[in-house]
């Protein structure tokens, strides 16, 4: 900064977080104006295995101007409809959070109200997920991309990927240094500031190199070299409300068919995830090490497999939580540099993503002297709001559990929950209200589905569904079901889909096509 | 399903908070076995009392099979997309605050940074020569929306109703519901713990309740005299402590819009219909007395003023809205300043979330939280739009310097702040001002943002240039299609005759 233009620009990480902002940055910011340098090593491995994501990547996609299948072949993609829970509440049952509406308000009244309604009636109506068209259609292995008619039941839903993180950096790295982006290998060995105003100044690389910069992006993954590290910003611990901190990953072959979503199936000391992708399927055991030994979460992950793994488990270890702000002096941390939320809806891209928006609306100008105080303090308002929200929905999870006599659900079903959390539950109870905010992930059908599918059932709905005769509810009810079930029934497959949108491997032999 | 449920809702207030609470609640709920009994306090309406409605209204009346035409016809009402702000000294420059869209993206980046770009250009026209509605309002005439302005942005309007005939208005629409009606000048209220249990009327009458609605205004007959709920008062960020009421003559045209001149010892707003020109004037009594004050808002209406009264104002917020059995509604929940007519928009609220949180039983503590948590919050933010605009006001004299001297809400001043800084306005739940709102305001206040966001520089000139013409010539074209103002009006009156 200082009015020398271009603004120089360095990312320190070369990670999905780090190639996403490059990539997002060089495309919305002028050359002129901006200069943007992202330094990495090939000997620091990055966290991807398989990743599954949130309908918004495709906006960010769709931003970049990036051919949807080309994407998707070029990172084994598959789509995805939602996320299928196992064995949360009771041990043999599961539930899809899908990425569409249940039912529709009638009379200006949520579906939900008048599903319970019935039901408390003593009507025959079906299990709540059977009026979700995303949930009928994951359940049945179907995708066909959702229809532009806002009429049609069939755009009732959204979609978004599971693919391999490595392989979407990778896309993302040649697709941004394609447009000028510097790219540095390289492992930074020391960190200077200016003396005078404490900002980052330089980084020196292990070669010798000096990089100086006026904007730093820290996407250094967990170690938070520069936010952390040297500018000290401290750190929210959330251990008490999602207590895993580990995890082994380990991708196999698949086995059967090709599921368009990623399901997570509680485990005595955590939960495991499953995403397939078009060429193998990504696993791995999030759990608590207060629960079990590493050892035997990594012998629980590979007993569960429905291959034999591909390769030696890897472990991570996190701690759940953010750092207090994520944009202090000159120094944005952006992914898991910022913040930890462990895997369990997909929100790790999607906060990425937030940032790097937030952050090209925030931009220090390049005639600016210094960081505006104004700027950062408005992104890590932005920031620490989505931080709280998507935590209050994981926590929802892990409290809402039926595994009784086992110590990690007892005590997640019996913790002290966040008050902005005890209070929503204590809404649904009563009445089925749901959660409604204009910000911030999650939107009122992801948590009817939590909510519902984890055994939380409210004692009453709003009386203004008395408004309908008891039997029209019903024949309502019932139409909407039999639509979903027809339409669903004209979709083709997951797997045929892909093979013809975007298939980079053949799916019967799972060999990747050259 | 509603066994030991809440079915007897009694609603004690007067004019349009008892009449627009029992109509609601009558014909929502009664299909669930809720039955509402109106109590009727005295009016405190005169003919010069007009209410100024925001946009939502329109979706509550919509709920209420109120037919427009009808409503305006009945009130000798008017419509109205907005406010003019005037500095009588000349001194500040006018702006318009309309309640439709202001300005279209250009290349998907907001208008307004593409406006001060393009300021910086040598554009010189003002930010509301981008509203449709705002240009169509100054020259007297309507919006109505079609495919094009409907893609454009939003063109909505709120209204000028007579008071007095809007109340009526209303209470015989209650009349035709099932609400059990009565009249009383007092009330006594009796307690069973820290909830009502019934009400008495004057003449010995009693009436008990499952569920009280406390329509009584400021006087807050049973949730402040009753229960003692405390108020919180906002006397921190305003000064206006004093409001006087008057009518003027009606405009031969109508316009639709109010105005608002600022002089140095207060403003006086002037809302016109076809029956009446209501005038407002809000003063502070430490600097001005109510002679003074009536003489200014004479001279600000440019006219004789008749049927004046002055009374003492207090804006704030009950600490709880919602308290045991009852609930305040209205004036008796949140007073606001004046400016911006948002008294309904108050009433409205909390209508609106009282039905979708209405009581399923009588254990209802997590509906009574979440019921004073979103009024709260939804008071707090349009109190931050009013509160910027006393302290960001440009006029001269001792009102304005007051004005000027206030604290800032700390989420006004982070707007401010975001707004100063980078041209954004800080998104914030339970808004009842649009962001073209809040842009309007900080422009029209003088505002001047330091910086834009860096996409904006992406766009050529040339582009941004003829995309501003195209939104200029877009809304010419647009405004020259539109009926007056005045013509509509009496299109609807022949309509009915």
């Amino acid at each position: 900064m200082g009015g020398d233009k271009p603004l120089r620009i360095v990312i320190v990480g070369g990670g999905t977080a780090g190639w996403m902002s490059a990539a997002a940055l060089r495309h919305r910011l002028r050359a002129e104006d901006y200069s943007v340098t992202l330094i990495e090593s090939d000997d620091i491995g990055t966290v991807g295995v398989g990743e599954a994501t949130l309908p918004h990547i495709k906006l960010f996609n769709d931003m970049l101007g990036l051919d949807e299948a080309h994407f998707m072949r070029e990172t084994r993609a598959t789509f995805k409809l939602g996320i299928e829970f196992r064995d949360w509440d009771k041990a043999g049952e599961g539930y899809i959070h899908p990425f569409g509406a249940f039912g529709e308000p009638w009379g200006g009244v949520e579906f939900q109200h008048h599903w319970l309604r019935a039901k408390l009636a003593g009507y025959a109506v079906d299990p709540l997920q059977d009026y979700s068209y995303a949930v009928v259609a994951a359940r049945n292995n179907k995708f066909e991309f959702p229809n532009g008619d806002k009429s049609s039941i069939r755009s009732t839903y959204s979609y978004a990927y599971h693919f391999d993180a490595g392989l979407y950096a990778a896309f993302l790295r040649a697709w941004a240094t394609e447009r000028g982006v510097r790219r540095i290998e390289g492992q930074v060995s020391q960190i200077e500031r200016n003396g005078e105003t404490g900002d980052i100044a330089e980084l020196l690389l292990k070669s010798g190199e000096r990089i100086a910069g006026d904007l730093f992006i820290d996407c250094s993954g967990f170690r938070s070299l520069l936010l952390s590290g040297v500018l000290g910003v401290g750190w929210q611990d959330w251990t008490h409300w999602l207590p895993c901190d580990r995890a082994y990953a380990a991708p196999c072959k698949r086995a059967g068919a090709l599921t368009p979503y990623t399901r997570a199936t509680a485990r005595k000391a955590g939960w495991m995830w499953r995403i397939p992708l078009q060429h193998r399927v990504g696993n791995g055991y999030v759990f608590s090490s207060k629960f079990i030994s590493d050892d035997d979460a990594r012998a629980a992950l590979l007993g569960c497999l429905e291959n034999p793994a591909l390769a030696e488990p890897r472990l991570l270890r996190f701690s759940p939580g953010r750092r207090v702000a994520s944009w202090s002096a000159n120094c944005i941390a952006i992914g898991l540099a910022s913040g930890f939320l462990e895997p369990l809806e997909s929100t790790s891209i999607f906060l990425v993503q937030a940032a790097v928006t937030d952050l090209i609306d925030l931009m220090p100008k390049p005639d600016a002297a210094r960081v505006d105080p104004r700027l950062s303090a408005e992104f890590n308002r932005l920031t620490e709001m989505q931080y709280d929200r998507v935590r209050d929905f994981l926590v929802l999870h892990y409290f809402a559990n039926g595994r009784v006599g086992e110590p990690l659900w007892d005590y997640v079903r019996t913790m002290p929950l966040p008050d902005t959390l005890m209070h929503k539950l204590e809404l649904f109870r009563s009445r089925a209200v749901l959660p409604n905010y204009q910000f911030g992930l999650f939107a009122r059908d992801s948590w009817l589905s939590v909510l519902v599918g984890q055994g939380v059932m409210p004692e009453r709905y709003d009386r203004l569904a008395d408004a309908f005769a008891l039997e029209a509810t019903e024949e309502k009810l019932n139409d909407f079901r039999d639509r979903v079930s027809w339409n669903v029934e004209a979709m083709s497959t997951q797997a045929d889909f892909i093979a013809n949108y975007c298939g980079a491997v053949d799916m019967m032999t799972e060999e990747a096509v050259a | 399903m509603s066994g030991a449920s809440v079915n007897r809702v009694v609603i004690v207030g007067r004019d349009i908070a008892l009449w627009l609470s029992a109509a609601t609640l009558s014909r929502a709920l009664a299909p669930s076995g809720v039955s509402v009994v109106a109590v009727e306090l005295p009016t405190r309406l005169t003919p010069a009392h007009v209410s100024a409605a925001l946009p939502p209204l329109e979706a509550l009346h919509a709920k209420l099979k109120i037919d427009e035409g009808a409503l305006i016809r009945a009130t000798g009402g008017s419509f109205s997309f907005g406010q003019n702000f005037v500095d009588t000294a000349q001194r500040a420059p006018s702006f318009f605050h309309a309640w439709g869209s202001c300005g279209a993206s250009i290349d998907g980046e907001q208008f307004l940074p593409c406006w001060l770009r393009a300021k910086r250009q040598g554009l010189t026209l003002p930010l509301e020569s981008f509203s449709p509605t705002a240009v169509a309002a100054k020259n007297g005439r309507m919006l109505l929306p079609d495919d094009q302005t409907v893609a454009f942005g939003r063109t909505d309007y709120g209204y000028h109703l007579p008071s007095l005939a809007y109340a009526g208005y209303l209470k015989a629409l209650t009349a035709s519901l099932s609400v059990a009606m009565h009249e009383t000048r007092n009330v006594d209220v009796e307690r069973v713990g820290g909830n009502a249990s019934a009400i008495v009327l004057d003449d010995g009458k009693r009436i008990e309740g499952d569920l009280f609605l406390d329509a009584s205004g400021e006087d807050a007959l049973l949730i402040g005299g009753a229960l003692g709920v405390a108020w919180e008062s906002w006397r921190a960020h305003f000064g206006v402590d004093r409001v006087l009421t008057a009518r003027a003559p009606t405009f031969t045209s109508v316009p639709p819009f109010a105005e608002i001149r600022a002089d140095a010892q207060g403003w006086t707003a002037l809302h016109p219909s076809l029956a009446v020109t209501g005038i407002v004037r809000a003063f502070m009594s430490a600097s001005g007395d109510d002679e003074s004050a009536t003489q200014a808002a004479s001279r600000a209406a440019g006219a004789p003023l008749v049927d004046i009264a002055i009374r003492s104002v207090d804006p704030g917020l009950r600490s709880s809205a919602w308290q045991g059995n009852c609930v305040a509604i209205g004036a008796a929940a949140c007073a606001l300043d004046p400016i911006h007519d948002a008294d309904l928009q108050v009433l409205q609220l909390g209508l609106v979330h009282l039905l979708s949180l209405f009581p399923v039983s009588v254990r209802c503590d997590a509906e009574r939280a979440e019921y004073n948590r979103l009024m709260r919050s939804h008071c707090a933010r349009i109190r931050d739009f009013q509160a910027a605009f006393y302290v960001l006001a440009r006029f001269e004299g001792a009102f304005w310097s007051d004005a000027r001297a206030r604290a800032l809400p700390a989420e006004l001043a982070h707007k401010v702040d975001t707004f100063r800084a980078r041209a954004l306005i800080a998104p914030m739940e339970d808004e009842t001002f649009s962001p073209d709102s809040w842009r309007q305001l900080f422009v029209g206040l003088g505002m001047a943002p330091d910086s834009w966001g860096p996409t904006i520089d992406g766009i050529a000139p040339q582009r941004l240039q003829a995309q501003i013409r195209s939104i200029l010539d877009f809304i010419t074209t647009k405004v020259r299609e539109q009926p007056t103002h005045q013509a509509y009006l009496d299109d609807l009156r022949g309509a009915g005759a």
